[in-house]
């Protein structure tokens, strides 16, 4: 593949997110804060057919501590944001079952539910009920949210899954066709992007998608969307996407440099 | 830890039910004890293969109700002693029986035996659940098709996700020439979206399909098949012997000639 190579002719515009983007949202993540680690749980949508349920979000936390087996520290602390969603005793279990597992320590939960609230307290850990959950998760109306730290996960990210994160995701790992990943920051993937992979989700046509390999299914930065060429090229190399104002091009990583200016 | 190995695609007709019936025969004639359970509601087919159909009198649903024992409603095979059949229920869906239950009964199953095989229904809904239920292997078959290995990889997520974390993969009617000439998916390009450790490769043989009308698995068979073969050294695999994949990419009139010579290393072995 020549650099600076177009993808073009499938280039399309996708409408934006007609809830303002704030569906980057609805996964759960980590967040590091002093000397705590701060495990945020989406909002519960009150029957928002777009919510996670309890299933999804447990399958979502095994996934995050899996991927990032490597990196947690003993002994750390973990504040848990419940928000407004409904967990009872079992529920608060066994996310400090699996905690506990990797070694970390489930110390208090933050919650505006009154049920939620007992369950904890029965349980034996520290709550707080409402202040702190409105100022520490501004509500998504908040327009200029910054990006959130980072996501690095260490995983195979197969056909089903689909990781979604509020800032940058690192993928130590291949994404395999079906398997897709949403980030509102860049997407860097190290290994093969065979599935989907979207950049600047929230509208940031600046942002990067970068691959080991790319032969993704679709490939979208903000509001542009691409597919790969029909012709698969006959060697890979390292290869970075990125928008330009005729579309999505692909481009050698040892070719690329970043834009300076209004990056288009 | 005794081993509950459960055979699953996601996709169906890929050849889980062979794999199942084969492997459960394979590893009896190793001398393991060995209880195949079919955890395809309302369409059972697992006695069919093994030829069993009509000495079942108990199933899954009995044992689950209390309507009978545990050992009433294993069959035990003619053919060998060491394997028995647990069959599911053909007059009654996958919700019959809850995951909990399932995986209770995989247990208990599981208390007098070497291996117990579970031979998953196709799909990821409520059968799934159940087949994976009590599980702590798994062995995932796929075809060397688009859609089987995708259907395989969503279903390696969720196993990964239901801490079924000991994966092996079995790739089912590779057809040698086609790959040879690039018109099939090869086993490396398999292995490489899978990326789950390889337990073995079974080449399409018309021979599985007289066995499976038979009721008598490829392995049982005095008449040598390399598909048997494979299933053998599979079951040898299973056992922790390093036992070397068939080369299947060599030309066909050599291969008669091949699997003497390995039949006579295996029976050199046994004396």
């Amino acid at each position: 593949m020549t650099s600076d190579s177009f993808v073009s002719a499938s280039v399309s515009h996708l409408s934006p997110p007609e809830d303002g983007g704030s569906h980057s949202d609805l996964q759960i993540r980590f967040k590091s804060e002093a000397n705590r680690l701060l495990l945020l749980m989406p909002p519960d949508g009150d029957g928002d057919a777009n919510v996670n349920t309890w299933d999804e979000l447990w399958s979502q936390l095994k996934q995050r501590l899996a991927g990032g087996e490597r990196f947690w520290q003993p002994e750390t602390s973990v504040h848990l944001i419940a928000r407004d969603r409904l967990l009872d005793a079992r529920q608060l279990q066994s996310i400090a079952d699996i905690l506990g597992s990797v070694q970390l320590r489930l110390k208090r939960v933050y919650t505006s539910r009154r049920q939620t609230a007992i369950a904890a307290v029965t349980q034996g850990y520290s709550v707080e009920q409402d202040p702190p959950v409105a100022h520490l998760n501004q509500s998504a109306n908040d327009v200029n949210q910054p990006l959130a730290d980072p996501l690095y996960i260490q995983t195979t990210v197969r056909s089903g899954m689909e990781i979604r994160h509020p800032g940058t995701i690192v993928v130590l790992g291949d994404v395999n066709p079906g398997g897709t990943i949403v980030a509102d920051g860049d997407v860097i993937i190290w290994g093969r992007l065979k599935g989907i992979a979207q950049a600047g989700a929230s509208g940031n046509q600046r942002c990067l998608i970068m691959a080991l390999r790319m032969e993704p299914t679709q490939i979208r930065i903000a509001n542009l969307v691409a597919r790969a060429p029909e012709n698969p090229p006959s060697e890979y190399y390292p290869e970075v996407a990125y928008a330009m104002a005729e579309g999505i091009r692909i481009t050698k990583a040892s070719a690329f440099k970043i834009p300076y200016g209004t990056g288009a | 830890m005794k081993r509950v190995i459960v055979i699953t695609s996601g996709k169906g007709g890929v050849g889980k039910t062979t794999c199942t019936a084969n492997l459960g025969m394979a590893l009896a004639q190793l001398g393991k004890s060995v209880a195949v359970v079919d955890a395809d509601f309302g369409l059972r087919n697992l006695d069919l293969l093994l030829g069993l159909e009509n000495r079942i009198v108990y199933t899954v649903v009995d044992v689950v109700a209390g309507d009978c024992r545990l050992d009433q409603a294993l069959v035990k095979d003619k053919r060998q002693p060491q394997l028995v059949l647990l069959a599911a229920a053909q007059n009654r869906t996958k919700d019959a029986v809850n995951p909990e239950q399932m995986g209770n009964l995989v247990r208990e199953v599981a208390e007098s035996y070497d291996y117990v095989l579970v031979d998953c229904p196709a799909g990821i809904e409520m059968g799934f659940q159940n087949a994976i239920a009590g599980a702590n292997e798994a062995i995932v078959v796929t075809t060397p098709e688009i859609a089987a290995v995708r259907d395989a990889d969503r279903v390696i997520g969720l196993l990964e996700a239901n801490d079924v974390r000991s994966l092996r993969l079995v790739v089912n009617r590779l057809r040698a020439g086609m790959v040879q000439e690039d018109q099939m998916m090869s086993v490396e390009d398999v292995k490489e979206i899978l990326a789950i450790p390889l337990v073995g490769v079974v080449p399409d043989d018309e021979k599985v399909i007289v066995s499976t009308n038979r009721g008598e698995p490829l392995v049982l068979s005095t008449d040598v098949s390399l598909a048997g073969i494979a299933f053998q050294n599979i079951a040898q695999r299973l056992e922790g012997e390093d036992i070397p994949f068939l080369d299947l990419s060599a030309a066909h009139d050599d291969i008669f000639s091949r699997i003497r010579r390995m039949f006579r290393n295996k029976n050199d072995q046994r004396r």
